[in-house]
């Protein structure tokens, strides 16, 4: 019996990776399935996200454009697309760690690849930022919004986001399934990160000596990808290499946990 | 001409309790230095749920799983399905596993009949084409009609288990692993899905089944292995393993 071929560590988990990009019928399928089960029976169906989100922007847009003092004309735009960037980022946070846990029964019942169902909580995110995206149109035609080359600029910044999803929501994942409260750690944490990143508030209304508290928060320089490019203009060089390092140390990291912890997953959940 | 050869083979489960599974209980007693919630309840159980576990499965093995509960036979299966990784030990597979542990798996209620079939047949290995060309066969097996374009949480519990069963059965594996064989809707239909379920048996290369009925192995099974507390007790055919159990 000694004939049995063993594979390291890293060759399962890259293995793993592999197969999980390639089953993209799967995880495509599944993740509609979890935005219908969402909305099942509803009239309006998915586009309920788009509603809720509509009435919020609307709405937060009135009270805080007045509250902050800033014309409306330039306020509601800003606030649609931080607001439609935020979303997105908070949801795949939220959702990060408990993706094992609530794949349990296919994890104990059949073989997957692990990145199958990160891939379908990231997709999951993702289609319901895109049915979230309408919601600036009217406002971009209302206002005048500059819609040029730049713009373009916002499916790279969705590309970063995707990917950086999948690295930290691996790593959060992993680490929601061995400990069972980073759920609600996480939750507590986000709303702090809400106010203290530029979503509701414009950084241009912060005093320059305290410019730092947006140059050192990453999320301010994820959602600047996002939210520079739907209006217009490009995002800074500086956001950029800050993502960019961002997404390298993620790529790096989640691999060296994935390989690490892949196989104990399971026995945790 | 599948097979499977596992080679001393360990499986050792963590039973974690609530502080243990607790990041912020971990912390204040990593920065404490174990001062506070000194309890000794962080350590962690460890149940050895296979023990040594060697064999080897060949063509034509039809081999049953028995033991008293918490033998190791699920744990065993979910080590053939590749589900566990062995923590020692080391497992050789010649052909592909399907393992059929939950035949509702996957089915979703707000789905239809026909989107079911689809999905459970790509959780089960298959591509579009081919599941394309199984949908006519399975539809009519099923015998659920135009039930088949209606979300599943219009059927009945056995109209469920028909249309799950259907397409689960539609594979051809070549090592095919079962957790207990399900019971199927009325009489008329049991006779039906015995007989779908025999086929899928004889196009098996190896198969292993875990049951608690002894008659269902007798009839299914030539070989036999008999767990007991994780250590294969006694490996042989199937009326030498029964002579010892």
């Amino acid at each position: 019996m000694n004939n049995i071929p063993t594979k390291t560590r890293t060759a399962l988990a890259f293995t793993d990776i592999k197969d999980g990009f390639s089953k993209w019928n799967i995880w495509i399928l599944l993740s509609w399935q979890d935005i219908r089960m969402r909305y099942r029976r509803s009239t309006l169906g998915p586009f309920w996200i788009t509603l809720s989100m509509a009435i919020t922007i609307y709405t937060m847009g009135l009270l805080y454009g007045h509250l902050f003092k800033m014309e409306l004309a330039h306020y509601y735009p800003y606030l649609a697309a931080s607001m439609l960037g935020w979303s997105l980022i908070s949801s795949l946070l939220t959702d990060g760690s408990g993706i094992f846990i609530e794949n349990e029964h296919f994890l104990k019942q059949i073989k997957l690849p692990y990145i199958t169902f990160i891939l379908r909580a990231t997709a999951r995110n993702f289609i319901i930022f895109f049915h979230n995206i309408f919601v600036i149109i009217p406002i971009i035609i209302f206002f005048h919004v500059s819609v040029n080359l730049f713009t373009l600029l916002f499916l790279v910044g969705l590309l970063v986001i995707w990917i950086n999803a999948i690295t930290f929501g691996t790593i959060l994942a992993i680490l929601g399934t061995r400990f069972r409260d980073i759920t609600q750690l996480i939750n507590s944490l986000i709303q702090v990160v809400f106010f203290l990143t530029p979503v509701m508030w414009s950084p241009a209304i912060l005093p320059e000596k305290y410019q730092y508290l947006v140059k050192l928060n990453p999320f301010a320089q994820f959602l600047e990808l996002l939210r520079n490019p739907l209006l217009g203009t490009p995002p800074s060089a500086y956001a950029f290499a800050v993502t960019l390092a961002i997404t390298l140390v993620g790529i790096a990291g989640s691999f060296f946990i994935f390989a690490r912890y892949r196989a104990r997953i399971t026995y945790w959940i | 001409m599948a097979s499977v050869t596992l080679d001393s083979v360990t499986v050792d489960f963590p039973i974690y309790n609530v502080n243990s599974r607790s990041l912020k209980k971990q912390f204040i007693r990593l920065t404490t230095g174990g001062a506070l919630n000194n309890d000794e309840s962080h350590k962690c159980v460890v149940v050895k749920a296979l023990d040594n576990v060697s064999f080897h499965l060949e063509h034509g093995d039809r081999v049953g799983l028995i033991g008293h509960n918490g033998a190791g036979k699920s744990t065993l299966l979910r080590v053939l399905a590749q589900i566990y990784e062995p923590t020692a030990g080391r497992i050789h597979f010649d052909g592909k596993v399907s393992p059929l542990l939950d035949v509702m798996l996957g089915i979703n209620q707000e789905s239809s009949g026909y989107e079911n079939i689809i999905l459970r047949g790509l959780l089960l290995g298959l591509t579009r084409d081919e599941i394309m060309q199984k949908t006519a066969e399975i539809a009519a097996f099923t015998e659920l009609g135009d039930y088949l374009s209606m979300p599943v949480r219009t059927y009945s519990s056995g109209m469920q288990l028909r249309l799950a069963f259907g397409v689960a059965t539609s594979i051809s594996p070549e090592i095919l692993l079962l957790d207990e064989v399900v019971g199927t809707g009325d009489a008329a239909f049991m006779v039906k899905a015995e007989k779908r379920f025999n086929e899928l048996i004889e196009q098996s290369s190896v198969v292993v089944l875990a049951s608690h009925s002894n008659d269902v192995i007798k009839r299914i099974c030539n070989k036999a292995i008999l767990l007991e507390a994780g250590k294969v007790k006694y490996f042989g055919t199937i009326e030498k393993v029964f002579a010892h159990y």
